[in-house]
């Protein structure tokens, strides 16, 4: 390779290692944000399935339309992924545990992508859409949330869907994503209760601040009675769920980029520096030899 | 005057959280005021104002079309819109 061909690589390794430096450094402030939007909204979670847990003992809860367990074997799937690539193993991880459910023995599949790589997943193998909704943003719209929500409770109580299912990537620490599958309708106070234990990372700068855990239940006055409750309550829950389901998702995404992107720039130092080695011994051949021909045409001279 | 823990929170936002003196909020069957050390306590909320007055007696009001929840025990009170 000649001298200025490695000059020019070199300097194309260094430029590309100051941008994947800039990307890590923006994902880990984005990774941080997301989890604290996390924490925050945890109050909300614990309030409403604190009431869920006082209530889960009434015939009301397993007789209210969106907790009651059906048979048949419709499917809807919400599959969360990002919308940008550059993270990993993060959206194939989703997609592959999404596509291993939709392949079991369900009547239809219905999929709603969040996240550009999973609708054109989907949509490749023809599956039926739902809606797709875009992942761009870094804050999550509420209104968009709202709307699924809406749109699949609607869907599940008119009969469309048995079952709602969720595959999203849980956040368990900067170096930890796992994708995770969890059953959204009919709704149980385990999957809620297991989804507000998660929101707390295990690992990290968030996961030792205000452990607490649900108190025991204490008696409540119910005021009128418990059916009203739960019809202001479980739809609420449903969107609760989604909610911190989409924020686990985000921050998987941007800690799996903050990685991705840090092992390219450990990637392209080593790379820069083996190519200046080689910067190195190629000159230094070009001046030996130089020197050798001038060498070599003064003794032809002399003669 | 005794204090207790309030929230005030819809999916994503809190919009109060702190030591309140009492809230009033519109209860399906009618206005209700909730203090210090009341009892254990679940109830469906409709549209209307509901009225803060936090630990140092600043009064602050939150309007709210739609439906939501009141949650009292151990003394904390938590409002989900």
């Amino acid at each position: 390779m000649a001298l200025k061909d490695i000059k020019a690589k070199i300097q194309a390794t260094q430029r590309m290692n100051t941008v994947t430096r800039a990307m890590e450094a923006v994902s880990a402030v984005k990774m941080r944000k997301t989890q604290a939007a996390a924490l925050e909204g945890r109050s909300y979670a614990r309030a409403a399935l604190s009431i869920l847990a006082r209530l889960s003992g009434s015939s009301e809860l397993s007789n209210h339309p969106l907790a009651h367990a059906r048979t048949g074997t419709k499917l809807a799937l919400v599959v969360m992924t990002s919308d940008r690539g550059l993270a990993g193993a993060l959206n194939s991880g989703v997609l592959r545990k999404a596509f291993e459910i939709v392949s079991g023995e369900y009547e239809s599949v219905t999929v709603y992508a969040i996240g550009r790589k999973a609708d054109e997943f989907f949509r490749r193998r023809n599956f039926t859409i739902a809606k797709a909704y875009e992942n761009k943003q870094d804050q999550i719209e509420l209104s968009v949330m709202e709307d699924l929500s809406r749109e699949i409770s609607n869907g599940f109580l008119a009969g469309e869907y048995d079952e709602v299912k969720a595959v999203y990537t849980n956040f368990k620490s900067t170096f930890e994503q796992v994708p995770s599958v969890r059953g959204l309708l009919p709704l149980t106070l385990e999957s809620v209760s297991e989804l507000v234990r998660e929101i707390q990372p295990v690992r990290g700068k968030f996961s030792e601040s205000a452990a607490s855990s649900l108190e025991a239940p204490v008696r409540y006055t119910i005021e009128p009675e418990a059916g009203p409750v739960l019809d202001v309550l479980l739809p609420r829950l449903v969107a609760i769920s989604l909610y911190h389901m989409l924020l686990e998702s985000k921050a998987s995404e941007h800690s799996a980029r903050m990685v991705a992107m840090k092992n390219a720039s450990d990637k392209s130092k080593e790379v820069a520096r083996d190519l200046t080695r080689v910067y190195n011994k190629v000159r230094q051949a070009a001046i030996t030899r130089e020197v050798s021909e001038i060498v070599s045409g003064r003794e032809a001279l002399s003669v | 005057m005794k204090t207790f823990h309030l929230t005030v929170a819809r999916v994503g936002e809190n919009l109060f959280d702190g030591e309140a003196q009492f809230v009033t909020v519109p209860g399906e069957d009618g206005v209700l005021t909730v203090m210090a050390n009341h009892e254990a306590f679940v109830t469906p909320l409709k549209s209307g104002t509901i009225r803060i007055e936090d630990a140092e007696g600043k009064k602050q009001e939150i309007e709210w079309e739609g439906t939501g929840l009141l949650e009292v025990s151990n003394n904390q009170a938590t409002v989900i819109l």
